[in-house]
């Protein structure tokens, strides 16, 4: 078994993280003043005081910002500190360096901040009511929807709200800038993006991006939560480094990184779906109604894959689908672990549920019957084939597994005997299509080098979060080169070593990074096969050479090997060249945004859930008894990543789906800004017994060593806990009313359910 | 003036004279104050606050018998007195290094081969916690396992791979490098602990004591009326970490052993106002289950091992847990100051939102709980969003007593449904005499929504509050019948 590359180093404690580094006793603390208001103007303000105080260094407002105020990665509209309006609390104004944290805090309570406030829009209600669109109306169609709806036997419509969330990674938002010769900065952030890290500290900064160098080494949790905005500390650490002369540490405080940064988009969705007798969607139509926040960030690429799932695992010949962002006074949503999937699949399986319902049957019944099919029934609304299908062996073998069946009746006798504890059943299926819907980001680069005693060091553009890409790529590298993991090092992720990466994202780090890294080692092992070939005394073809087990032969005469680390010098000796980069693009994707369609993937990954909970419905406590889930890995390249990967990612959805709820009051203030209000499951919200398994035998063509990328997909399965829990209310009216419903269901969602249909 | 406090860090007495240390006060957190150290940065601050267990440190304590008590504890809530007399046990003390070869502790072992950590940033304190799972249980149940980690947050893993960290790594009867030290670290802390003057600090605008006797703590209390009292300041703590507040004058009784007695009489039980929740959990748990039950999902493990009955019963928080139990109980406020003792009904002692009867020279001593009688029913429940580490929306505690199937008495203590905790009297009333059934219990249910008028909050809304508040009867009836 191949352990966790930093393991060791995390459990003694060693492992290095942003806010671990002293570099030296220059260092500054960065602290950022940010506005108490949702929306306002900025009359006035006064810094001199605050400079004058002892211990201060730097007191910056945008007028000090010597290249652009801009740090929006698609769209340019976020300023990187606030000019004459502010539009959301937590907004950056003023940014402060000092000796340490408390001297800067003294220094925040000098600086007095005129506002006039202004009216905020608060509620996505209001921003439809207004018209805030922050881009045109998306829209993908198929068939014809509103014929079919109106021939329709069967109609339901409705209304979904699904809560925002926040990342809570344990690592708050991070930088360490370091000045160098000239106007040259370093950079150490806790980003998932390093590249637009980079070219966003250059841009503030008036230089160009060959004078900063970001690196990386891991983060403390991420989850797209520091895919963009870990780019505005970046910026606002370099500015104070850049004014002070000084190393300057930004490292957020928990409340403060809560107030300020974006969360995962809250979604007001309105459906209607038309279908027959057995359950069969023929007709379905939805709007989904985001919340985007006080600026675009990744909005339009959230709600553009939320549109792309709307389907989920269903093949519905007539759908449209309208996605609509607006704009808002909260700080502006961003990435998170789904990226719009959750919004999109969360509507269709309310509607699957209803459906089955509606006709007096069980769910999976109606599930099944809409599956994509292997032969027909297998395009989806964009028009592209679902190819290597995988729901029907997975639903096949999980039903079994989790004897569904039987516990439905067992559920069904528990529910008669008691009157206020119910239990709840569902089975839930994901089908997430990987490759970013930004068809030019799905590339990747590599530098591997070999140096004379052997060893090995790879450079990729992937960072490590946590979920195992390291790892990974550091098996990939062994078993491509064909040399034991000791003798390689995966280094630090650096714009320097690999430029112009994309973000590690979208699920793809293995994939994309791994094939660049393939790609390098298949040019070094092209070399080393002509020396290996001289070293052999063999006639055979360079296709014939061998890397294995830190061996080198030829396939024909096995029983001649030499070792690899005596190649390497040989190779040196020959004026060989042991270093080589390495690229990867996705091939074949494209999706056109006019038209609503195209080949956005670069393949689909599939999984399923049966979840069964056991619910108060006088207090709303809710206890999952058990979930059985069955996720598609294709060839895992690393087995335990990967459970780890299902297991963290499912949890993190359980507590989207109930505990997680993010509450504002009426000025946008928010509420929940700590751990003390805003809870995130603890190891007692787990299923109790919890039966993971990855699907085996099913490679993925096409991908590195035949694998899937595994992070985002795992998180959707936690509609099956959202979905049992609404069974188990569901008892309570005898199946028969439905039960007024959202996400996440908080006790107080589950009490207040239940009183209505009770 | 004994201005200095002496623990044992790294097997080295650590003494810090807080007239020479330019960087650290008094209320400097054992948190900070590791960070400060190039050679601690493996504790992590999550959130100074308590909720996620990051900073989770385990604290060593001599015993009677030459053996080492291990508790873990929050670091980001503990003030540096605190530790003082303490082994304070760090990540990195764990693993050994011989012969240039790392050996892990088992607990680390144990995370490593079960993928226990994914970034990383929980695992310090994990492996923290589960050390002092390690050294206090074999064998553990799940329950116990999920007990000890509850306090700990990881948005990663999904905790799976944690937990069967845990029921592997927890087979040696605790056995590791510690228990080979054990009887020379019990004779340093027994040195460092003969002292017994109060430690008196005085750093720049704060003043900081720590007794060791009631006698002067309660003289403190007699000159430093201002001064802020605290035990495991968990609850005070907050002021500094969260909300910025300098606290200037304080005097911490976390020193003063007379305040963690424990003693049974035939009526019932004193428990020291310093005994931790944890302690007095345990205690509860044959006597007095509605209490042991409330105290189970009272903050996390690190909390209770820090926090105090007499915290609890000091902050008169409307959401503070034991509260209801000690309403329903009439549990008895013991009070001292230099000169007289006196006894308060604990209904009375709490006078308003975080306002109590405590004069500026007294000290709570005690709680006495009348122990439960034969013909009583006593019962509690908590409502809250997570089942655990997580603060009431509403609470109720209830006791009970039947005459032939009529309600004799009733007290309904309920937490959350107003400034303080506040009896359902007219509910109460309307049960007194009558018949206990289904009927009258649907009624008293309206009732009780009618007599409060709780708040919305970031917790709940005040129809939830008020629908809870009524169910809780509905749960009481049914656990009755
Ligand atoms: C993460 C977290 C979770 C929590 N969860 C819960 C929970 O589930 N339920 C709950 O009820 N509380 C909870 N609390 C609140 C707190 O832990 C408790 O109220 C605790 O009992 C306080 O005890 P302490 O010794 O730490 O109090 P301290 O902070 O030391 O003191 C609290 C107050 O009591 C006074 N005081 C303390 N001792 C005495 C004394 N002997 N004489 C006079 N006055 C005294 C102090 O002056 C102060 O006003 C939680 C706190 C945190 C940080
Ligand atoms: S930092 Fe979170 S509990 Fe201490
Ligand atoms: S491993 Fe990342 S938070 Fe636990």
């Amino acid at each position: 078994m191949l352990l966790h590359e930093s393991a060791i180093k995390q459990v003694t404690g060693e492992a290095v993280f942003v806010n671990d580094m002293d570099i030296s006793s220059e260092m500054l603390t960065g602290h950022v003043v940010y506005s108490k208001y949702a929306h306002a103007k900025i009359l006035g303000y006064d810094l001199k005081q605050a400079k004058a105080l002892s211990g201060v260094y730097a007191v910056l407002s945008y007028k000090d910002i010597p290249g652009e105020n801009q740090v929006g990665p698609v769209a340019k509209d976020e300023l990187c500190l606030a000019e004459d309006v502010v539009t959301n609390i937590g907004q950056a104004i003023i940014l402060i360096a000092a000796k340490d944290k408390n001297t800067a805090l003294e220094a925040e309570k000098l600086i007095d901040i005129k506002y006039e406030v202004l009216e905020p829009i608060l509620e996505i209600e209001k921003a439809i009511e207004k018209n805030t669109l922050i881009a045109p109306v998306r829209k993908i169609e198929r068939g014809n929807v509103e014929k079919e709806l109106n021939k329709s036997k069967h109609k339901i419509s409705g209304v979904l709200e699904t809560g925002a969330q926040e990342h809570w990674y344990l690592e708050t938002q991070s930088c360490l800038c370091i000045p160098g010769e000239d106007r040259n900065i370093k950079a150490y952030s806790s980003t998932q993006h390093p590249s637009e890290t980079q070219a966003i500290i250059a841009e503030v900064l008036g230089i160009k991006s060959n004078e900063v160098e970001v690196e990386v080494r891991r983060l403390g949790g991420a989850f797209g939560g520091k895919e963009t905005q870990a780019n505005h500390i970046a910026a606002w650490s370099a500015l104070l480094c850049n004014a002070t002369g000084k190393p300057v540490k930004i490292h957020l405080f928990r409340d403060d990184d809560q107030i300020i940064t974006g969360k995962r988009h809250r979604f007001l969705s309105k459906y209607e779906a038309g279908f027959d007798d057995e359950g069969k969607i023929i007709s379905y139509s939805v709007e989904l109604n985001a919340d985007a926040g006080s600026a675009t960030d990744l909005s339009m690429a959230i709600l553009e894959r939320a549109m792309l799932h709307a389907d989920n695992a269903y093949y519905i010949p007539n759908m449209k689908v309208i996605g609509k962002a607006y704009r808002t006074n909260l700080p502006s949503n961003t990435a998170f672990r789904g990226f719009g999937g959750p919004q999109g699949i969360a509507v269709i399986e309310t509607v699957i549920d209803k459906i089955a319902r509606y006709l007096g049957k069980d769910s999976v019944e109606i599930r099944e019957k809409n599956f994509y099919k292997k032969e027909n029934d297998n395009i989806t609304h964009y028009g592209e084939k679902v190819e290597n299908n995988r729901l029907q062996v997975i639903y096949e073998k999980i039903l079994k597994s989790s004897e569904y069946r039987k516990r439905r009746l067992e559920i069904n006798q528990f529910n008669s005997e008691n009157e206020f504890e119910k239990r709840g059943i569902a089975l839930t299926p994901v089908k997430f299509g990987i490759s970013f819907t930004t068809a030019f980001l799905n590339q990747a680069g590599a530098l591997v080098n070999i140096y004379k005693d052997g060893s090995v060091l790879v450079n990729h553009g992937g960072t490590e979060m946590g979920q195992g890409l390291y790892t990974k790529i550091l098996r990939i590298a062994s078993l491509e080169l064909g040399v034991s993991e000791e003798k390689i090092i995966v280094n630090a992720t650096n714009t320097s070593k690999i430029p112009n990466t994309s973000a590690t994202a979208a699920s793809s780090g293995s994939d994309i990074n791994g094939m660049a890294v393939k790609n390098a080692i298949d040019i070094l092992k092209d070399r080393l096969a002509s020396v290996a070939l001289e070293l052999l005394g063999s006639k055979s073809q360079k296709e014939n050479i061998i890397f294995e087990n830190d061996f080198v032969f030829d396939k024909n005469k096995p029983g001649k090997k030499i070792l690899f680390k005596e190649l390497i010098p040989a190779a040196y000796l020959k004026q060989v060249s042991l270093s080589s980069t390495g690229f990867y693009k996705t091939p074949d994707i494209w999706f056109d945004r006019e038209k609503g369609v195209g080949n956005p993937f670069h393949y689909f990954a599939f999984g399923m859930a049966v979840t069964e909970v056991l619910v108060d419905t006088l207090t709303g406590y809710h206890k999952i008894l058990r979930t059985d889930i069955l996720h598609d890995t294709g060839d895992s390249i690393n087995d335990e990543i990967d459970i780890g990967q299902v297991v963290g990612g499912f949890v993190q959805g359980v507590g989207w789906c109930t505990t997680e709820e993010i509450k504002w009051d009426a000025k946008g203030n928010l509420l929940t800004h700590s751990p003390d209000t805003y809870k995130i499951p603890t190891i007692q919200d787990i299923p109790a017994d919890f039966r993971v398994e990855l699907l085996k035998g099913y490679p993925n063509p096409n991908t590195i060593r035949n694998s899937k990328a595994v992070g985002e997909p795992p998180f959707m399965l936690a509609f099956s806990v959202w979905l049992a829990i609404k069974d188990a209310i569901s008892v309570v009216g005898n199946h028969k009313s439905e039960p007024e419903f959202s996400l996440p269901a908080t006790n107080e969602v589950i009490v207040l359910a239940v009183e209505k249909i009770r | 003036m004994n201005n200095t406090i002496k623990f044992l860090l790294d097997d080295n007495v650590v003494e810090i004279d807080f007239r020479k240390e330019k960087n650290l006060r008094p209320t400097t957190t054992v948190l900070n104050y590791l960070r400060s150290l190039s050679s601690h940065k493996g504790v992590k601050e999550g959130c100074a606050e308590g909720d996620c267990g990051a900073c989770t440190i385990v604290l060593g304590e001599k015993k009677a018998d030459r053996k080492i008590k291990y508790t873990a504890v929050d670091s980001c809530l503990v003030f540096l007195p605190m530790i003082h007399g303490k082994q304070l046990i760090t990540v990195e003390n764990l693993s050994q290094k011989k012969d240039g070869k790392v050996i892990l502790h088992p607990v680390q072992e144990a995370m490593v081969n079960s993928f226990g950590s994914q970034c990383g940033y929980c695992t310090p304190g994990f492996i923290m916690s589960l050390f002092a799972l390690y050294k206090n249980h074999n064998n553990p149940t799940r329950e116990v396992i999920e007990d000890s980690l509850s306090g700990n947050l990881c948005r990663c893993t999904g905790y799976q791979s944690i937990l069967e960290s845990a029921m592997k790594a927890c087979t040696k009867n605790g056995g590791d490098h510690f228990t080979e030290r054990e009887s020379l670290t019990s004779k340093i802390l027994k040195e460092i602990n003969k002292e017994k003057t109060t430690i008196h600090i005085v750093s720049g605008d704060q003043t900081y004591f720590h007794p060791f006797t009631l006698d002067d703590a309660l003289m403190l209390r007699k000159h430093y009326r201002n001064a802020i009292v605290v035990n495991g300041a968990t609850d005070v703590a907050l002021r500094q970490t969260k909300r910025n507040e300098k606290l200037t004058e304080i005097i911490d009784l976390s020193g003063v052993d007379e305040l963690k007695i424990y003693d049974e009489e035939e009526n019932g039980f004193y428990f020291g106002a310093g005994m931790s929740i944890e302690k007095m959990k345990n205690l509860c748990e044959k006597p007095f289950p509605a209490l042991y039950n409330i105290l189970k999902v009272f903050g996390s493990l690190q909390i209770r091992n820090f926090a105090t009955i007499g915290g609890n019963v000091g902050s008169a928080s409307p959401i503070g847990d034991t509260l209801p139990v000690l309403f329903a109980k009439n549990a008895k406020v013991i009070l001292q100051n230099s000169k007289n003792k006196r006894e308060v009904d604990i209904e009375d002692f709490i006078k308003g939102y975080r306002k109590t009867d405590l004069k500026d020279d007294e000290l709570i001593t005690s709680i006495f709980l009348p122990k439960p009688k034969k013909n009583e029913i006593i019962k509690s429940y908590k409502v809250s969003k997570r089942k655990d580490l997580d603060i009431s929306t509403v609470s109720l505690s209830c006791r009970l007593v039947l005459n032939k199937g009529e309600v004799k008495e009733m007290i309904l203590a309920y937490g959350g449904m107003a400034e303080t905790t506040r009896r359902a009297k007219k509910t109460e009333e309307y049960l007194e005499g009558r018949e206990w059934n289904r009927a009258n219990i649907e009624e008293a249910m309206k009732i009780v929504k009618e007599e409060f008028a709780p708040i919305t909050d970031a917790r709940a809304s005040a129809e939830f509050r008020k629908i809870a508040a009524g169910n809780l009867l509905m749960k009481l009836f049914i656990d009755r019948s």
